[in-house]
């Protein structure tokens, strides 16, 4: 092996150890943003909640709103195992794919108890362009067949919570599912981008490193030999 | 140790794969679980205590509308799912472009402060384009017109006959398309629909107990 092809190794191992670092770090850094945000979500939820229907009635009779405890322990459940995962076994590819999944599910959960609100399905798309940080792909992919399945199941058991109506046609699935995958495409190829920036970035990293560490050695050298 | 293995969580050890196994397992069923209550929840629809009157009931104080379809809605006015018919209602009088008159009778059950039904809710079916709200104190006229349940409508055709009676929501307090309102529009529009009802989802109200005589069905 030549000297020019052994510095070339070095330096491609060096920007695959930096790229596999900056992954991990935004990994990381992900998992510990959407930690945050699964207790943000779930305060939030208890709010909307308790201010948008805190009591069921029966005439003048009334009790705690079932909405109320779906906020309080399934909110709670939701958010439990991504704050575990992303404090126990942050950057760990399990972690991000639950985080993912209990993000969509929120979307769901909000949209219950804000009573269908339009505005509330938003929410679905908000949290497929912040899990878009992660820079992977198949993350998205986990939270489109999370909606995909919310939605099929609830589909077949309550097609009325759904489409409005009883019997469906079978293609309206795919209508529901169609924008949601307009995003993620789009989404996935910006995070692919993103990707082979982070590697060219490495690559740059590793090149200025050897010129650094070449410059050191040469300039060593000639000192070495006037002294 | 460089940055990336600091960064790296230490590989699981068999123990520790089986717990995290076991506790996804545990969180996805428990999560499943919940959801699925949640969905049966919304999708019960109230059960219905009395038939609703065949036509418009002769001793009622509410007036139907001369010449055109009246709609009553009988709403509890501190129901949180009642929002969502109110919200439903609003736009179904939007698409019937006038052919529809709205009556809107609040519920008040006996004994309750003066500011009981001092509601959003209110308020807001008040600001219904043509709709008039008015008080049906303990449930007279609920009874009278076969509603037991906030978010119960109504709909009688010019001659007082009944072409509808159900709910407008697709489920428990859930804005979005419903086949209540798709079957009144029909009515309203073509003169027919695949059904005459649909389930409704709502607050019990606080109903007075009617005399068999006066059964106006």
């Amino acid at each position: 092996m030549s000297d020019a092809e052994a510095a070339v190794r070095v330096i491609l191992e060096r920007a695959a150890q930096r790229f596999q670092a900056s992954r991990q770090e935004l990994f990381v850094s992900m998992d510990r943003l959407f930690s945050f945000l699964m207790v943000g979500q779930w305060a939030f939820a208890l709010v909307l909640a308790a201010t948008v229907s805190p009591w069921a009635w029966a005439g003048k009779e009334k009790t705690v709103h079932p909405h109320v405890w779906a906020a309080l322990v399934l909110g709670a459940l939701l958010s439990s195992m991504p704050i575990a995962l992303a404090w126990l076994r942050p950057g760990w590819v399990v972690t991000r794919h639950v985080i993912a999944a209990a993000q969509m599910l929120w979307s769901a959960l909000l949209i219950h108890l804000s009573g269908g609100r339009i505005e509330t399905h938003f929410h679905v798309f908000g949290s497929l362009g912040i899990l878009a940080g992660y820079r992977d792909w198949p993350v998205l992919v986990t939270a489109t067949l999370v909606v995909a399945v919310e939605h099929f199941i609830r589909g077949i058991a309550w097609p009325e919570s759904v489409y409005g109506i009883v019997n469906p046609e079978w293609w309206r699935f795919l209508e529901h599912a169609f924008w949601v995958v307009f995003a993620v495409v789009f989404l996935g190829v910006l995070s692919r981008r993103g990707v082979r920036e982070m590697q060219a970035l490495a690559e740059r990293g590793a090149e200025l490193e050897a010129l650094a560490e070449g410059e050191w050695r040469r300039t060593s050298v000639v000192e070495r030999a006037a002294s | 140790m460089t940055v990336s293995e600091e960064m790296t969580p230490p590989p699981v050890t068999r123990v520790g794969q089986r717990f995290l196994v076991i506790a996804l397992a545990v969180w996805v069923a428990a999560l499943t679980g919940g959801f699925f209550a949640l969905w049966r929840y919304k999708a019960a629809a109230t059960d219905a205590d009395a038939e609703p009157s065949a036509r418009w009931p002769a001793d009622s104080t509410l007036r139907p509308a001369a010449g055109r379809a009246t709609l009553v809605l009988f709403a509890h006015p501190r129901c949180p799912c009642t929002h969502a018919s109110v919200t439903e209602l609003a736009r179904l009088v939007e698409r019937t472009n006038g052919s529809l008159a709205v009556r809107v009778a609040v519920v008040r059950p006996a004994d309750v402060p003066a500011d009981w039904d001092d509601t959003e809710l209110v308020a807001r079916a008040g600001a219904i384009p043509g709709a008039t709200v008015s008080w049906d104190d303990e449930g007279v006229e609920a009874a009278r017109f076969g509603a037991s349940a906030s978010g119960h409508a109504l709909v009688y055709d010019r001659e007082g006959r009944r072409i509808f009676s159900g709910g407008l929501t697709s489920s428990r307090g859930h804005e979005g398309e419903s086949f209540g309102s798709k079957r009144i529009l029909s009515m309203l529009t073509t003169g027919v629909a695949d059904r005459a009802d649909a389930p409704v989802f709502g607050c019990a109200l606080a109903v007075a107990a009617m005399p068999a005589e006066e059964d106006t069905r």
